[in-house]
């Protein structure tokens, strides 16, 4: 049998792209990885392996946690991990979806091509920098009071709809309509609706991103035809969470397990883990915080959206309809949900948990939407402002290997101190628009923590998904003008 | 300096030493402030207020965790960076409403996020969280999500 063994911990390989810690003593459960052998040593690079198997300690993890090509360390749950935990016995927790609740990523089609917007890219980076709101206290599209907070909470995109923002057709192609039934504004605290009224459609910094692309690569035509994608085609990715909300909402909720279940978390061995068990209040309290959450950062990339559209108007004369600017889709990467997958011969409704993961359902899942049913839901897999993007398909496996999931992007390779180290923002900047890629931030330390270098490779991340039916892949995209905070 | 940011993959660490627990939650603090920017501009360079801050919490270790995601809400409600950050940790008392409880009195100043190019750090976690007394006084190690 291969094995690869790092710091102390041996996988033994059960297949192509799939590596299995065996469950010892302490582990719930075995884990798996999903990589190549290439994209292996850069998880086994820092404690990704060790929070995997510490994952397995959550109560009620069924089958295996798992760990997805472009996984790294994060904190408690790694980056890139996917836990289905029983809904009856098992728990949820905050940890295991991450502080930024709903962090994820939309993508708004367009008519225009390539070449409409070359000798234009200039003036649509600043229009669109100028339009969006980024960084730390930049604001956002709208600045509010906390009842309209409360009512993005409890509705979602559909109060972006009644106030103009959005359209029937945006609610159509986003994730559960863009709406989580369950929310309840109650169950947020005052302090994260004080810290979401001022940062209602904005992109914070970081990681975070808007990109203008240019389909490059069609790889399955019938897919692309039925997601409105062509060589060519210019199309707009938007890369941002729940902002500060959703911060404040998981940190509320680690502190209230810990003092509520003292119990289960000291079976647990990362107080980031911290878990309710379900049913318990806690659980269910937590579980309509999230909901709620997930429906502001819906509607923060939905007001993006909207001033998106608007700076494309200004660009190129035209209003947005005549555009063709419709929303592809929007899916989250940070998440923790209740649906219903096969264990053990038995169906089981579990709280699937996927921190820097995607949902990936093939066609036929009831909660694919309409349009996309037949083809299977639409993944989107951002690269790097250097490598470009891909637009996948939920795989037909993934509902058997991965409780219907996939990666969510590069994955990080690189701590940002050293990256600061290694790259000059202004240099990278300059190298990338050699490549015809033009980026404005908020500041050169962005540019220079999110150069290229630091992620690894998104080819071999999705060669991966692909090669174990969890996610095909449909088209690539390369950038052409990114904004970031 | 009393605190160093440490390497880690997607996020920050702040390490921290000081003679004092009070100076070391302090420390940490400013590490905090030093992950947000780089070129925090002096008092006399621009309108930085002083405030203040109380927290209270039931073990020294949560109290750490409390007070540095109070000064996250603080930064966003305020709009300004915490720097220059100033505490005061009173043990907990035995008798009264309050026994048990940890308390720390905090102050930090100001400075306008508009006057500064900085990175957002999202929260304060628990992972690797160290606190500790050591032979040369005391030593912290947190984990920010950026």
């Amino acid at each position: 049998m291969t094995t690869y063994d790092a710091n102390g911990i041996t996988l033994q390989k059960v297949r192509e792209h799939v590596w299995e810690i065996p469950q010892d003593e302490e582990m719930g459960a075995p884990a798996r990885v999903l990589a190549s052998e290439a994209l292996l040593e850069e998880i086994a690079d820092d404690r990704t392996l060790q929070q995997l198997k510490n994952a397995t300690r959550l109560p009620g993890v069924r089958k295996q946690a798992l760990c997805m090509p472009d996984g790294h360390q994060g904190y408690g749950f790694p980056v890139g991990g996917v836990a289905g935990i029983d809904a009856e016995s098992g728990c949820i927790s905050p940890g295991a979806v991450g502080f930024d609740i709903n962090c994820g990523v939309r993508m708004v089609r367009t008519n225009l091509t390539y070449e409409d917007v070359q000798g234009h890219e200039r003036e649509l980076v600043e229009e669109l920098f100028d339009a969006i709101p980024s960084g730390l206290g930049g604001g956002g599209v709208l600045e509010t009071d906390v009842e309209t907070v409360e009512a993005v909470l409890e509705r979602g995109v559909d109060w972006a709809r009644e106030a103009g923002y959005a359209t029937e057709a945006d609610l159509a192609h986003c994730e559960d309509e863009g709406r989580r039934k369950e929310a309840d504004a109650e169950a947020v605290s005052q302090k994260a609706k004080d810290r979401g009224k001022n940062q209602l459609g904005s992109l914070g910094s970081g990681n975070h991103f808007l990109e203008v692309q240019r389909v490059t690569d069609v790889l399955r035509e019938e897919v692309a035809d039925a997601y409105g994608l062509s060589e060519d085609e210019i199309v707009v990715l938007i890369h941002c969470g729940s902002r500060g909300l959703g911060h404040q909402v998981c940190t509320d909720y680690v502190r209230r397990i810990e003092e509520a279940h003292p119990d289960l978390l000291d079976e647990l061995p990362d107080k980031d883990l911290a878990a309710a068990p379900a049913g318990s209040r806690l659980a269910e309290e937590y579980y309509r915080a999230m909901g709620a959450a997930i429906n502001f950062a819906w509607v923060n990339r939905q007001l993006i959206t909207y001033r998106t559209r608007k700076a494309f108007e200004e660009v190129f004369d035209a209003d947005w309809e005549g555009l063709g600017m419709e929303l592809l889709y929007d899916v989250a990467h940070n998440i923790a949900k209740k649906e219903t997958h096969t264990v053990d011969g038995e169906d089981r409704e579990l709280y699937v948990h996927r921190k820097g993961a995607t949902r990936a359902f093939p066609a036929g899942r009831p909660e694919v939407p309409d349009a996309y049913r037949e083809v299977g839901q639409p993944v989107i897999i951002p690269g790097s402002m250097g490598a470009g993007s891909y637009v996948l398909r939920g795989g037909e496996d993934s509902l058997s290997e991965t409780f219907g999931s996939t990666a969510h992007g590069a994955g990080r390779t690189m701590s940002r101190t050293q990256a600061k180290n290694d790259f000059w923002g202004e240099d990278v900047q300059e190298e990338l628009e050699g490549q015809q890629v033009y980026v404005k931030a908020q500041s050169g330390a962005t540019i220079a923590e999110e150069a290229p270098g630091v992620y690894k490779d998104v080819d071999e991340v999705v060669r991966v998904s692909e090669a174990l039916g969890i996610g095909d892949t449909v088209a690539r995209t390369l950038p052409v003008c990114n904004i970031k905070g | 300096m009393p605190f160093e940011l440490r390497d880690h993959t997607a996020d920050v660490a702040v390490a921290a030493t000081d003679g004092s627990v009070d100076g070391v939650f302090a420390s940490v603090a400013d590490g905090l402030a030093a992950a947000s920017c780089a070129d925090v501009p002096d008092p006399g360079e621009c309108d930085s207020d002083r405030f203040s801050l109380t927290v209270a919490a039931e073990s020294r270790e949560a109290l750490l965790y409390d007070y540095l995601a109070d000064l996250i809400y603080e930064r966003d409600v305020r709009t300004v960076l915490p720097v220059d950050n100033e505490a005061s940790i009173e043990e907990p008392r035995t008798e009264g409403p309050e026994a048990d409880a940890w308390h720390l009195d905090a102050s930090a100043r100001g400075v306008p996020l508009e006057a500064i190019d900085a990175r957002e750090v999202k929260a304060v976690t628990y992972s690797e969280m160290a606190l500790e007394e050591t032979l040369q006084g005391w030593r912290a190690y947190v984990v920010f999500d950026v």
